[in-house]
Parts: C-alpha cells; sequence; structure tokens
C-alpha cells in the first residue's frame, strides 16, 4: 500500500497536474523565447508603486498606468492585489507574468490553508514568493517577464506591519519604513529618506497621513517620470494592511486627497 | 463450505456494514441565509466544517481518515481547476459530481477495496440565496442537488424528518439570526431520529433535550460563507462567544 502524503504545496500539486493531464502549465514552464527576446527594450517597467508603514499597518499605492515602450497601453491597470487576509503585493514590471504568479501565490496561500488546516507561516509565504520568482528567472533572463514585487504584511507575531522587497531571482530584503519599485520611484527614492529623517518615522504616523503622503509622492514620481500615470486622470489605487485583514481605500478619500493637493493645501 | 461470490450479496454486505457505522454520526445541518449559508455540527475534538474553495465548503459524517480523503480529494481539485482555468469554474456540481463521485463508485464496488465510510455535505454560495446550492454525497457516490437547506445524518429517516421540520420552519430566506436556532432544533432532530427506530416524529423538546444533553460532551461548529464581506476569505468559523446566546435559550 502507498501512502499518500500531504505537504499543502502547491507547487507540487501543479507539477502532478502536468504529468498526469500532459497539459502545459506556463508557470511551470518558461516561454520558448529567443535569447534575449528581440523586444526585450519593451519591458522597461514603468511605473511607480510605493509601500509606507503607518501605525498598526502597511499601506500601499500605485499609479494606474501601464506601457509598453513609449506607449501608453492600459490606463486602469491595478499594482496593488490582495494575496489574502494579510498579505498584498505591489508589482512593478511585466504584467502579465507578474500577474500570473499573484494568480498562483495567491492560490498557494490559500491551498495550504484550507489543506493543512493552519495558515501559512509569515516566512513560508515570503519563501514561496522566492520561489515563484526563482521559477520566472529564465523568463525574465529571456527579456520577458522581469518584474519585481513589494510584499506588505501584517505581522501578528509582532503587532505591525512589514515590507519586503525583491529582486529578480528571488533574493528577499526587509525594509524598516517605506518599499518603492518602478522607473518613477528611482526618482523620489530620495524624498523618503527625507521625510523620515526630518519628520520621523512613517510607522509612528496615522493612516490618513501616510495616505496623504504616499499620493503626493506619486505625483511628484509622474511629474518626473513619463511611464507612471499620475493621479489627476484616473485615481491612483491604494489598499492597506492591518490587524483587521486588507481593505481599499474609497476612491471619494482619494479624490479629496487629490483634490486638496491640487488646490494648494500642502500641495 | 466455500460459496461462490455474489456480486449482489457482496454490495449489500457492504452497504449494510456502512450504514452501521454511519448511524452513531452526528448530523450536519446546511441553510442558506440572506447573508450567506451555513453549515452547523457538533465536533467533539477535531473540526467539522471545513473551507474547501473560495465559495465552497464541507462537512462530513463517517470515518476520519475517509472524511479527510474526500476533503483533500475536494481541495485538490478545486484548486487545480481554480487555478488552470478559472475560480469561476470551480462548481459544486463539477466537484462532486465529476471529481468525487466516480471515485467513490469505484472503491464501493470493488471487492478488493476498502468503501469509504462516509457521507459527506456540500454547500455552494451564490450571489443571491435563491442561487445557493447543496450537495450530499453517499458512500456509493450516488449525490443529491439541494437548494434552500439540506440535511446528512445517520439515517435515511432521520434526514427526511429532519427535511419536514426544515420545510415547516423555513418558510422564508432566513437571515443568519433566525436560521441559527432552526439549525440547532434540526440538528436535535436529525440525532435523536437516527437512534430511534419507530418514532415517526421527533418533538421539537425531544429534540432539544437531546441536543442540550450532547452539548455535555461536544460543541457546536457553526462555518458560514458570506455573500457580502471585505474579507478575502467568504468561510470563517463563528466564534464560540457569537453562538453563546443561542445554545442558552435552547
Amino acid at each position: 500500500m502507498t501512502i499518500q502524503t500531504y505537504s499543502g504545496d502547491f507547487y507540487e500539486l501543479l507539477q502532478q497536474y502536468q504529468a498526469q493531464s500532459g497539459v502545459r502549465v506556463p508557470l511551470l514552464s518558461p516561454i520558448d523565447a529567443p535569447n534575449p527576446a528581440p523586444n526585450a527594450a519593451l519591458e522597461v517597467h514603468g511605473t511607480t508603486v510605493i509601500a509606507l508603514k503607518f501605525q498598526g499597518g502597511v499601506l500601499n499605492v500605485g499609479d494606474r498606468r501601464a506601457t509598453a515602450a513609449n506607449a501608453v497601453m492600459y490606463d486602469r491597470a491595478d499594482k496593488i492585489i490582495p494575496l489574502d487576509d494579510y498579505t498584498l503585493v505591489a508589482i512593478a514590471g511585466a504584467y502579465g507574468r507578474a500577474m500570473e504568479v499573484v494568480r498562483y501565490l495567491r492560490h498557494s496561500f490559500k491551498y495550504y490553508a484550507r489543506s493543512q488546516l493552519q495558515p501559512m507561516s509569515l516566512d513560508g509565504k515570503l519563501q514561496e514568493v522566492s520561489r515563484a520568482l526563482s521559477a520566472n528567472l529564465p523568463n525574465a533572463l529571456g527579456g520577458i517577464g522581469l518584474f519585481i514585487p513589494i510584499l506588505s504584511v501584517y505581522d501578528p507575531d509582532r503587532d505591525s506591519g512589514r515590507i519586503f522587497f525583491y529582486d529578480v531571482s528571488g533574493a528577499r530584503f526587509e525594509t524598516p519604513e517605506y518599499g518603492a519599485a518602478g522607473s518613477g520611484s528611482e526618482r523620489i527614492r530620495g524624498v523618503f529618506d527625507y521625510i523620515t529623517k526630518t519628520r520621523g518615522p512613517f510607522s509612528q504616523r496615522p493612516l490618513e497621513e501616510a495616505l496623504r503622503e504616499a499620493i503626493l509622492l506619486l505625483d511628484i514620481a509622474a511629474d518626473l517620470d513619463a511611464a507612471t500615470g499620475g493621479i489627476d486622470k484616473v485615481l491612483p489605487t491604494a489598499r492597506y494592511v492591518n490587524r483587521e485583514g486588507v481593505f481599499e481605500v474609497p476612491e471619494a478619500t482619494i479624490r479629496d486627497i487629490v483634490q486638496s493637493i491640487r488646490s494648494g493645501g500642502n500641495g | 463450505m466455500l460459496t461462490p461470490y455474489d456480486f449482489q450479496e457482496n454490495l449489500q454486505q457492504r452497504a449494510q456494514y456502512i450504514r452501521n457505522r454511519l448511524r452513531a454520526g452526528s448530523p450536519v445541518i446546511g441553510i442558506s441565509y440572506d447573508n450567506g449559508v451555513l453549515l452547523l455540527a457538533l465536533k467533539r475534538r477535531g473540526r467539522k466544517v471545513y473551507e474547501i474553495y473560495d465559495r465552497l465548503m464541507f462537512s462530513a459524517i463517517g470515518n476520519q481518515a475517509d472524511v479527510e480523503n474526500l476533503r483533500l480529494a475536494a481541495i485538490d481539485f478545486a484548486h487545480q481547476e481554480g487555478f488552470v482555468r478559472s475560480p469561476d469554474d470551480v462548481t459544486i456540481q463539477r466537484v462532486v459530481g465529476f471529481a468525487l463521485s466516480p471515485a467513490l463508485k469505484k472503491a464501493f464496488g470493488d471487492p478488493l477495496t476498502t468503501p469509504f465510510v462516509a457521507r459527506a455535505l456540500f454547500a455552494e454560495l451564490h450571489d443571491a440565496p435563491e442561487g445557493d446550492q447543496f450537495y450530499t454525497l453517499n458512500y456509493d457516490g450516488e449525490f443529491l442537488p439541494y437548494e434552500r437547506f439540506a440535511v446528512i445524518g445517520g439515517a435515511p429517516h432521520a434526514e427526511e424528518q429532519t427535511t419536514r421540520y426544515l420545510e415547516a420552519q423555513l418558510t422564508r430566506i432566513p437571515t443568519l439570526e433566525t436560521a441559527l436556532p432552526i439549525a440547532l432544533t434540526a440538528w436535535g432532530v436529525a440525532y435523536e431520529a437516527a437512534q430511534q427506530e419507530d418514532v415517526d416524529a421527533v418533538s421539537e423538546d425531544a429534540a432539544r433535550n437531546r441536543l442540550r444533553e450532547m452539548l455535555g460532551e461536544a460543541q457546536v461548529e457553526v462555518g458560514i460563507l458570506e455573500r457580502q464581506t471585505l474579507r478575502e476569505n467568504r468561510f470563517r468559523l463563528l466564534p464560540q462567544n457569537q453562538l453563546e446566546p443561542y445554545l442558552k435559550r435552547l
């Protein structure tokens, strides 16, 4: 008699499925692109996503623009996506591959929790992101599919928000106060430091302040980076995670802040 | 003397064996209410009500290992399909009818394998209560769809009685607050009826008495799938303090 084991590993489940059915699961097999892909230049990750800590959690704000070279492809891309009730991911880079990995992670976390009857540990989740990124490495090297995620989590053991970012190969880094990714983020990186050094850490400030700060930073990034959509034409998306779960900031709240920035209030 | 293998006799014996073992099983009541679906069961130690997928949950009576096998097979299928295709394609009728039922039937009919000792109840949440669906799945692979409410218990006559009780009580779509007391009494009806062979209809008092008695050694477990929620997961178990007021009023 063979004893079947259940590790709750979604990757393993997909591999079994692929082996049994013969159906190719795109995530597990790199796309066969010439190396390097002729259109590698299309893969400049034009965007700005920002993760800021606030008292009790982490706020994510992202613009909505998706670009290919100098063409604006889409104006309503959602780059801030909840993975489960304690985890948010903000993505910069190749949207198609990123969404595939996000879909994988959402299933992977839930599959583990549902089958093992306990949530995946924070470290387990972070490791799973690393694994998905390294599985995607051949695509990234081939010039298609390079993307960088920022993970914002609520850590129940520390009762606080935490921010992690990754490089293309899956290496993981934790950042104490803020994280940003995308072409626009390079241009505003110094501003975060200026704010924390002059006004104190983000993690000590209320959500409203962090939200205002983040939208203003996104506005500055859009001024300096053509691939960042900005805050006027289409409102940015904002989500946050705290002890109660993952929440979306209502459009009306964002609109009010944008208007107050435009009318000169602190802007 | 060696008797020749008789297919029919073999199946009857297997069915009899399983029915005897299911008889002591603790029933499960499913009710669809305005803002969700609930499954109510009594647990002694382990869990009884489980999340399968985004809009799918499950509970079963029977052998623990068999129930686990069913649960994991359902979860495997649902997540595989949800990822490769779409979460919208993971439906109760596909999970029960195609992923699980044939395997149960095969195990039941094959004289060289141990049959599953399990009877399961699945619940699926839709956008409106009218769309909510329940499926019962039997040890021999038989499955049946239900709307509004469903029950699994230790014996068919107990399920029939409980269905009549629920039919009479649930004249309109309930709220969670009105559904819980009905589900609790229905649990008592199902359990009491399964214990007794010849009683035609278990009285509500007898049902509640039995439930109160059982609460000495077991705990009520209610899993819900919420129709409107800000949370990522629609499934959650109701916390014990939320059930307390209903148990006091029994």
